[in-house]
């Protein structure tokens, strides 16, 4: 069951498990078999579905244990797209920017297994996970198509097909995230009308993360997105995003999602500190419009570091339950 | 016409070699001594180097291999400078530990000085550091100190004078203020206040001092430029075609770079195309006025094509001045 206010979610990528990681090099160099990988990414996924579970999280997500990067992946099964070498994106943290060297297109159901093997492990709700159009773009080196916007569109409609096919396949929650979607004020336009796409005649709740942001920038115009739910790190500046949402009322049709632990830090985060952080946003959305996760994906720290934190998240929104009287 | 390589390279090789990647990882897991790191960051740097001079390049960076980002070398050479959490650099998928102010600036020095020894120990071709301007500073830095921008500014030009001091006697032939953040328009000072920080900054410089805009339009703050001693102004004709045609029309009072190869997508430029587009403005400034490179470091490429580009502008050279070492004799 979830709950009807302060509700608690993830981004979406959890670490994997070492015997994963393990399991994924040797199925790069062929010493194992692909039924052998997916039991690994099967046994990892259900580990990930029972943290959130013991936590008692209410919108769970299935962590992504397929999924190396969030673009490569799709880039690696869809038509249109080749593989480069590593190209570092800061310290010594490196991913396989995709060439996209003919026309996009799609594999629509491509992530539907991993979305129904998590469901099946557990009754509260499992967002489907998807990466939106202007990311993929942004994120990839273009060789193809004459402009950006031509781009953005053709992965638009490629990015829909695979939505409807997570609907039809059973998700009520389908997640597209955009964090690149701050990257040039100027084309905040082109992605909205790319979400427009993607989302249009879904039927399911709609979420979209974004992060990594001069959020002042493309605010409000962000609101414009068409999606149920904006998911926005707060954590990582300090909750000054707050202060910025603060300027204008938040639209009735609506939810955040509020990242209030950094997802790029070592340090836990204490209970209070969290707390102070949802009470301040709890003065600008109702309860029952506002979720609360870690800013982004968790895939950067360790299991045990993501447990914590995860683990503090429940914590600070049990005692404000309690001290609030929220159902 | 000169080619030079302005800033940031691929710390992976394109095939095999030694790479700062699998050192750091294999450092980290106890695997390899600090010795070994510290000499993988030095046989990556001399790669870079020497293909640098294989196509003949004029002058160059070291490919900044020891950095993590532009921002590195202040936050190790200055105090109450200090690397906190990551930002997205521009408009770039590259996320740089951006430097937290947290009291008066001061310079302690030595490690950019350091490197940049060590670079010029490795090649005989010409090195020059790359280092973040004022105004790129100001756009990147989080002040927790001053609450005072001209007073956190006039602090950054003294900083920065007292870095590019440092590489007196080291060998360095340059020092180029990256101005990104003048271009993509995060900082918005008037050009009077450009013009009078650069001139702070530029007078009677300690090395030859040269500004690069990239990532956005250069035309904006060329008259900010105008009557400063520079060794170049480097522009970016990638998001700013036209801006060949202007300085054909109207010429310049310093030699200008030409960032002509998009350092930030795959696509190869065409020899033909770009010589086609350089020859009228290297007759209007003459040969050795006209210099040429990507439009910024080539590290946003994966390594493979970050060496065609390079080898690119060797090709380009080549086309364009008839001997690929004919500009070499006097080094
Ligand atoms: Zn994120």
């Amino acid at each position: 069951m979830m709950h009807k206010t302060l509700r608690t979610t993830s981004v979406g990528s959890f670490p994997k498990p070492e015997s994963l990681q393990r399991m994924r090099v040797r199925y790069r160099r062929g010493d194992v078999s692909y039924e052998e990988l997916k039991a690994a990414e099967r046994e990892a996924t259900e580990r990930v579905i029972r943290l959130q579970e013991r936590l008692g999280y209410d919108l769970l997500v299935h962590g992504e244990m397929e999924r190396g990067d969030m673009v490569a992946y799709f880039a690696e099964h869809w038509q249109g797209f080749s593989e480069s070498l590593p190209v570092r994106s800061y310290g010594n943290r490196y991913y396989r920017k995709p060439i996209v060297e003919g026309p996009v297109q799609g594999n629509p159901g491509l992530t539907v297994e991993s979305w129904k093997l998590a469901q099946s492990f557990t009754q509260q709700p499992v967002k489907g996970m998807l990466t939106g159009p202007y990311t993929i773009c942004d994120w990839s080196f273009n060789v193809h198509y004459p402009d950006r916007r031509a781009l953005v569109l053709d992965l638009a409609r490629v990015v829909h097909e695979e939505a409807k096919a997570l609907e039809e396949a059973g998700a009520k929650f389908i997640q597209i995230d955009e964090p690149a979607i701050s990257t040039r004020p100027e084309e905040i336009d082109l992605a909205i009308e790319a979400m427009g796409i993607v989302t249009e005649g879904l039927t399911a709740h709609t979420i979209s993360h974004v992060c990594y942001g001069r959020f002042d920038l493309i605010y409000p115009a962000l609101l414009d997105l068409p999606v149920t739910q904006l998911d926005l790190e707060a954590a990582n500046g300090h909750f000054a995003l707050l202060e910025l949402l603060s300027r204008y009322p938040w639209p009735q049709d609506k939810e955040l999602a509020l990242g209030v632990v950094d997802v790029h830090s070592h340090r836990v985060e204490s209970v209070d500190e969290v707390k102070a952080g949802i009470r301040r946003a709890l003065e600008l959305i109702p309860p029952e419009r506002l979720y609360v996760d870690p800013d982004c994906g968790l895939k950067t720290r360790t299991w045990e570091e993501a447990e914590a934190k995860l683990t503090v998240i429940a914590e600070a929104v049990q005692q404000l339950r309690d001290e609030e009287g929220l159902s | 016409m000169k080619t030079c390589l302005v800033g940031s390279y691929p710390k992976i090789p394109a095939g095999s070699g030694p790479s700062v990647r699998t050192a750091i990882q294999r450092f980290e897991a106890g695997d390899i001594s600090p010795r070994a790191l510290h000499e993988t960051y030095r046989d990556v740097t001399r790669r870079v180097l020497a293909l640098a001079e294989a196509h003949a390049v004029d002058l160059t960076t070291d490919g900044q291999i020891r950095w993590n980002d532009l921002m590195d070398p202040l936050t190790r050479d200055v105090d109450n400078f200090r690397a906190a959490g990551l930002l997205r650099l521009f408009d770039n998928n590259f996320y740089y530990r951006h430097p937290v102010i947290t009291g008066r600036l001061q310079f302690q020095g030595g490690t950019l000085a350091y490197w940049a020894r060590e670079a010029v120990s490795l090649t005989s071709v010409p090195v020059m550091v790359a280092l973040p301007g004022p105004y790129t500073v100001l756009a990147l830095a989080e002040d927790q100190s001053y609450h005072h921008r001209d007073r956190l500014l006039a602090d950054i030009v003294e900083v920065l004078r007292l870095e590019a001091e440092s590489l007196v006697n080291t060998g360095v032939r340059e020092v180029q203020w990256d101005e990104p953040g003048l271009a993509t328009h995060s900082a918005t000072p008037s050009l009077e206040e450009v013009a009078s920080v650069y001139g702070d900054l530029t007078q009677n410089p300690p090395v030859p001092m040269s500004v690069a805009l990239y990532w956005g339009s250069s035309s904006p703050w060329l008259r900010a430029f105008e009557g400063l001693t520079l060794n170049r102004l480097s522009v970016d004709v990638v998001h700013e075609p036209p801006l060949l045609r202007y300085f054909a029309e109207h010429g310049a009072p310093y030699p200008v770079g030409f960032g002509v190869l998009n350092a930030r997508e795959v696509r190869l430029e065409s020899v033909d195309e770009l010589t086609r587009q350089l020859e009228p403005v290297i007759r209007r400034l003459g040969e050795d006025a006209v210099l040429v490179h990507p439009n910024s470091g080539l590290e946003l490429l994966p390594p493979d094509r970050a060496e065609a580009k390079v080898a690119l502008l060797g090709q380009l050279k080549v086309t364009l001045s008839g001997s690929p070492h004919s500009e070499r004799g006097g080094n």
